[in-house]
């Protein structure tokens, strides 16, 4: 991870090793999903968690989703477009009907109240189908329901599920020492699963490091202590800086995607008649920040309408949405930007407000310089699912 | 200035968790962990500066009621500015709840002719078929209530119906809140705003708009602007522009962060969330992509001292 890349190169992309999955069949018509399994006991929560994640469910709906009675595949578009393998309760390695090595992960879903064996033998089943194909398969465990528990009997059965399934694993054969299963704490009702999903997420993308790189050069340029690319539609981040992910700012994060999106439908015009038009932020327009120090000069009141026009030609092919918001009403407080990266992905940074007010010019440009390498890594990144 | 407001209702139909959602900052999610208010819990709220809410949260379990519409009588309806009877719409007892009901509004008409009424169907989120219980049952109460003046309000804690009634409730608290909205119209025209919309700053409750002369009534009306262009703009926008920043506000919280500005610029429209005076927060909606929003930003820092003054004569 700490490649000094800030361009992209696509020639390193393409030759990375193992990809179980571009052996698959490859129709050149369609895009190449990667393959995600959802596995688990009956009513542990797998159909919650795809519908929570990807069909805006709200989360008490939940409650009157139906048993899955067969296999259901879900073609999902994030920054990598994937198909998740929904299962039954009591699927089996050979019940799939293909290979499980085919997948890129397996998700195992776990009630966190369920200390018994047979969800661990289940999942040790799939391993073991899994692994002599495809050793570099992902296994990710959802402790899920963990919103059940009190803090203390959460991390208590969360440390016994991780136990069991590990000792499981090792007393199977000793080359599993080589499976590092990951685990998580999850619920449907807070972000833990969003950011649980997006550590699964971050093993698929292949670009991941030209992103991580991308976004720490512009948290370095910004002073931004934390900045996430986040899939808007889905809320889940594709990437971060290397400074570590604190719950709370990833929640905060979170969060505020949500409201800007609600609040975006809100004022919307239904029936304004031209289409409002907006100045370009294209790469050449960095200037559009002194706004600040233009429109001072001209000091309009509440009481005069004289104010300063855009005098730039308005063109929305190049508009970009963005947002801020400031979070501390004294200065050396902090604010939260938005910047629309591609029609799918944002990026959210955390930036010192006297930055955001008194440098908006450098910030516009760094935007811009990451906007450029983000678009040009998703361009390359389609073609080559696209079979090129 | 101080006003009275009196919340009743049965044991556990949600008083004491729609006060918690709107005065407190606290997410609706925190209300189960509530106890039953014993006897009356009485609350002095800041609302608009100079205008004091006093909120008299009586508890609703029998022996209680029994006492206000006795012993108590004349302490707990004198003076009212307001009642807010709260009905669980789910309630086991819908008999009692309305003779309890109807108790309480002739104490109310005897000591308070002149406070106004309303009567919040709570828990809507846990029928099927809001829009048919609330039909149903507000038939059921103007019977009940004969000649007095009541407003009804479908409402929960999980969505944004709660503030669309508490709005409506603190706008009659108000009394000068028509010169608010004439003023905000002005505003409104000199930043070539689609519309002007006051919060109050703690409640996030809208006090006034830019968009009709009254305030928070009928928000279905199109909206005037400078170029002459029509928007119809979502019904339901002040009340949810409530709910949204009042759950971001909570997150900021989570984070030891105080929500303070926002602004926005999206493919359909501009907007600027600021402090306008001490008490209020102004959210200035742009569709025309002339305007800039930095000259907005100036023109609401230049009008502050303006609406102080307004406020302050808004509530003698
Ligand atoms: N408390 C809590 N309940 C959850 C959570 N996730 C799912 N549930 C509930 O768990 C129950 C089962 O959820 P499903 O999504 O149908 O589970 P499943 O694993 O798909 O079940 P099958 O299709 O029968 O194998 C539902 O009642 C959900 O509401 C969670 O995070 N917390
Ligand atoms: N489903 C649902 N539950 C609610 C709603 N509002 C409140 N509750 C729940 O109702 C329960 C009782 O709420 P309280 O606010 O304590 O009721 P109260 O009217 O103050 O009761 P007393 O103090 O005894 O008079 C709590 O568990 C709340 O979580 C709502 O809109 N929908
Ligand atoms: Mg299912
Ligand atoms: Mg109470």
């Amino acid at each position: 991870m700490a490649s000094n890349y800030i361009s992209y190169d696509a020639t390193a992309s393409n030759q990375r090793p193992q990809r179980p999955l571009l052996n698959g069949t490859r129709r050149s018509s369609s895009v190449q999903r990667t393959k995600v399994l959802f596995l688990g006991l009956r009513r542990s929560g797998k159909t919650s968690i795809q519908s929570v994640l990807f069909k805006d469910m709200p989360p008490k709906q939940t409650f009157y989703i139906e048993t899955t009675m067969r296999i259901t595949k879900y073609p999902i578009d994030t920054v990598v477009p994937l198909e998740l393998w929904d299962t039954p309760g009591n699927a089996t390695p050979e019940s799939i009907g293909i290979p499980i090595g085919q997948f890129r992960s397996l998700i195992f879903v776990i009630d966190i109240r369920d200390l018994y064996n047979q969800p661990i033998t289940k999942l040790v089943d799939f391993v073991t189908a899994a692994y002599q194909s495809n050793p570099d398969i992902n296994i990710e465990v959802f402790v899920h329901k963990s919103e059940k528990l009190q803090e203390d009997d959460k991390i208590e059965n969360f440390r016994q599920i991780q136990e069991r399934v590990t000792d499981r694993l090792l007393d199977l054969a000793p080359e599993y020492e080589g499976v590092q299963p990951n685990f998580y704490l999850t619920s449907v009702y807070d972000h833990s699963l969003h950011e649980a999903f997006s550590r699964v997420l971050h093993k698929l993308i292949d670009s991941l490091p030209y992103l991580e790189d991308m976004l720490n050069v512009f948290c370095a340029n910004s002073q931004s202590p934390k900045a996430f690319l986040f899939d808007t539609k889905s809320r889940l981040y594709v990437a971060t800086d290397a400074s570590p992910v604190d719950s709370a700012t990833h929640n905060l994060c979170c969060d505020y995607l949500e409201m800007l999106t609600s609040f975006g439908t809100l004022y919307k015009s239904a029936s304004a008649s031209p289409p409002r038009h907006i100045q370009p932020t294209g790469p050449n327009a960095p200037s559009s920040s002194s706004a600040n120090g233009t429109s001072s000069t001209s000091s309009p009141t509440a009481s005069t309408d004289a104010l300063p026009q855009r005098s730039r030609k308005p063109n929305k092919e190049m508009f970009y949405p963005s947002a801020a918001t400031s979070l501390h009403p004294a200065t050396p407080g902090t604010t939260l930007t938005y910047h629309a990266i591609t029609s799918s992905l944002a990026l959210l940074a955390l930036v010192p407000t006297a930055v955001y007010e008194g440098r908006r010019g450098l910030l516009e440009y760094n935007v811009v310089f990451f906007r450029e390498g983000v678009q040009e890594i998703c361009d390359v990144e389609k073609e080559t699912r696209e079979g090129g | 200035m101080k006003k009275k407001v009196l919340l009743m209702g049965a044991s556990g139909s949600g008083k004491t968790s729609m006060r918690s959602l709107i005065f407190s900052n606290n997410p609706a999610s925190l209300t189960s962990r509530l106890g039953a208010t014993i006897d009356v819990e009485q609350n002095h709220v800041r609302f608009l500066g100079d205008l004091i809410l006093n909120l008299w949260d009586c508890g609703g379990q029998d022996s209680f009621m029994d006492s206000y519409l006795t012993t108590q009588r004349p302490t707990i309806f004198q003076q009212v500015g307001v009642m807010i009877y709260v009905f669980d719409i789910e309630s086991r007892e819908p008999g009692k709840d309305m003779e309890y009901y109807r108790d309480c509004l002739d104490g109310l008409r005897y000591y308070s002719p002149d406070a106004a009424i309303f009567l919040l169907l709570h828990k809507m989120d846990l029928v099927r078929d809001p829009q048919q219980a609330l039909e149903k049952r507000r038939q059921e109460l103007e019977e009940v209530s004969g000649d007095a003046t009541i407003s009804v309000f479908g409402t929960t804690i999980f969505d944004q119906t709660l503030y669309k009634a508490w709005s409506s409730i603190v706008h009659t608290l108000i009394p000068n809140a028509g010169i608010l909205s004439k003023h905000l119209s002005i505003f409104a025209q000199a930043c070539g705003a689609t519309e002007v919309i006051l919060f109050e700053r703690t409640t996030f409750l809208v006090v006034a708009t830019s968009s009709s002369g009254s305030g928070v009534a009928s928000s279905a009306v199109p909206t005037y602007t400078k170029d002459g262009a029509d928007h119809q703009l979502e019904p339901t926008r002040y009340e949810r522009t409530s709910e949204l920043i009042k759950a971001f506000k909570y997150t900021c919280s989570r984070v030891r962060e105080e929500f303070h500005t926002l602004e926005l610029d999206l493919h359909e429209f501009s907007a600027i969330l600021d402090e306008l005076t001490k008490n209020t927060y102004v959210l200035v909606i742009l569709h025309d992509p002339t305007i800039e929003t930095a000259a907005v930003k100036l023109n609401i820092r230049l009008a502050r001292n303006k609406f102080e003054t307004l406020q302050a004569d808004s509530l003698v």
